[in-house]
């Protein structure tokens, strides 16, 4: 017997072909031009209403500063005569700079695009050092509405007490404004994105410096009035060197006395241009 | 070299065999043969045939680009219009320009569009899965402002794609038509057949 029965319709290798085959090109057309336009309309009908989402304006988040100590997006001192301060940074903008008061060790606004991505924050004194740790959460919620907002830390660090400085930037541009403060260490990890680090003026305590940069050009400017000595390690991508001299595989400051304090700094970077800068 | 009947039939052979089938090719000697027999037949010379027909290497030129348009009409094929289009193209330099630089321009033009169909056809699963993943909660790289219009979004990029290939299509269809003609007409305006206004 050949006849068919209707469960060996599933094997049959033609009969996607005949489905194919059967349908109206002119329907197909249809139905394509109408789900393209719909799909648009609803897409932009969406992306209007989620213009006006409360909280998507890049304003400061207030969640962030009511959870802040004391109400506030300052982080006291409270009496240690030393800080660690450890900055943890997902995508977007991150600027730091000194300027804060004198008994606050560090203080900071967050925009953010809603409250689900404030930082998480830790603090913890030991003896004289205080260590903080801010640090980007990152999108774990489930977020339906205007997930690319605009993200920006603005930081600002006290100028007079010793700092550990430790930052880790994933994608973003940074600009580190490092020079009225006083560092004992500084430890920067870029991922992407373009990383500014001004220590003109710098006039703290010595310190050794690693910096690590991923993809996107580095700008570093010492300066030249200290005794400071430079190693790079650059993967792809020009070396600018302004007022810096070549000494024993490092560059230096023009005043360089290998004798005196020095401040080693290492830089390792992957892709893009890097400018050294004695200023 | 001698001018006469023969020579003629001869030179049309060698350029025609191998292009036309057989069957056409004797048709087409026959027909000239015929044309010299008719022509003695009223006290012409066979010199005289000989150049009042024409160059035979003129006239295989143009009965092998319109034996080529006429294949490339019966039978659409990416191959057959190309033969077609060099075998006009061979009638005259001024082809270079009225058939080979169109024809260039327009195969360009349907690659362009078929690519950018495939292109959004691809692009919009991938920028779908882009913008499932935060709804989901998982912590992926943010390419949509708003992951719920990126759905609808990625849905009308996969459809508008999917319709740019069939419309391009449709296009080449079209194209082909009229390019067709266009050759037709280009051959009997070569011919004499045709004037250009």
């Amino acid at each position: 017997m050949t006849g068919k029965t209707p469960g060996n319709d599933n094997k049959d290798p033609a009969k996607g072909l005949r489905i194919i085959s059967t349908i109206n090109p002119t329907r197909l057309i249809l139905w394509l031009v109408a789900i393209t336009i719909v799909s648009f309309v609803i897409g932009f009908s969406i992306l209007f209403l989620a213009s006006g989402v409360p909280g998507n304006t890049g304003e400061p988040i207030a969640a962030f500063k009511l959870s802040a100590i004391s109400n506030s997006t300052a982080f006291p001192l409270d009496g240690a005569s030393a800080g660690n301060v450890l900055l943890t940074f997902g995508p977007g903008n991150l600027e730091i700079s000194g300027g804060s008061a004198g008994d606050n060790l560090m203080e900071a606004t967050v925009y953010a695009g809603s409250a689900p991505w404030e930082p998480e924050v830790s603090e913890n004194t030991t003896g004289p050092v205080k260590t903080l740790s801010v640090t980007d959460k990152g999108h774990h919620s489930k977020e339906f509405f205007a997930v690319d907002a605009k993200r920006q830390w603005k930081i600002h660090l006290n100028e007079q007490v010793p700092i550990g400085l430790d930052v880790t930037i994933g994608v973003g541009d940074s600009r580190l404004d490092l020079g009225d403060l006083n560092l004992t260490a500084l430890n920067v990890n870029a991922g992407v994105g373009g990383s500014e680090i001004d220590l003109g003026g710098y006039h703290g305590g010595r310190f050794d410096a690693m910096i690590n940069s991923g993809v996107g050009d580095l700008e570093l400017r010492v300066p030249s009035m200290s005794n400071t000595r430079i190693t790079t390690s650059n993967g792809l991508g020009d070396v600018d060197v302004k007022g810096l001299r070549f000494d024993n595989g490092a560059y230096v400051t023009p005043g360089y006395d290998s004798a005196k304090p020095v401040n080693e700094i290492q830089i390792q970077h992957k892709v893009g241009s890097v400018t050294l800068e004695a200023v | 070299m001698q001018k006469n009947e023969q020579e003629y039939l001869a030179i049309l052979r060698t350029r025609l065999s191998g292009t036309l089938p057989q069957e056409n090719l004797d048709d087409i000697l026959s027909d000239y043969a015929e044309h010299f027999r008719i022509g003695k037949s009223k006290g012409r010379s066979e010199e005289d045939l000989y150049t009042s027909l024409g160059s035979p290497e003129e006239v295989a030129r143009e009965i092998k680009a319109t034996y080529m348009v006429t294949k490339a009409e019966e039978t659409r094929s990416c191959g057959n219009i190309l033969h077609a289009v060099l075998s006009t193209i061979g009638l005259g330099l001024f082809n270079l320009v009225f058939v080979l630089v169109p024809f260039i321009v327009l195969v360009i033009l349907l690659g362009l569009i078929f690519l950018a169909g495939v292109m959004f056809s691809v692009m919009g699963p991938v920028m779908f899965v882009f913008a499932l993943l935060p709804i989901l909660g998982i912590s992926s790289f943010d390419f949509w402002f708003s992951p719920a219009a990126g759905l609808f979004f990625s849905i009308g990029i996969t459809s508008f794609g999917i319709l740019m290939i069939i419309g391009d299509y449709y296009l080449a269809r079209t194209f082909y038509y009229l390019g067709i003609r266009y050759l037709k007409w280009n051959i009997n305006v070569i011919k004499g057949t045709e004037s250009i206004v």
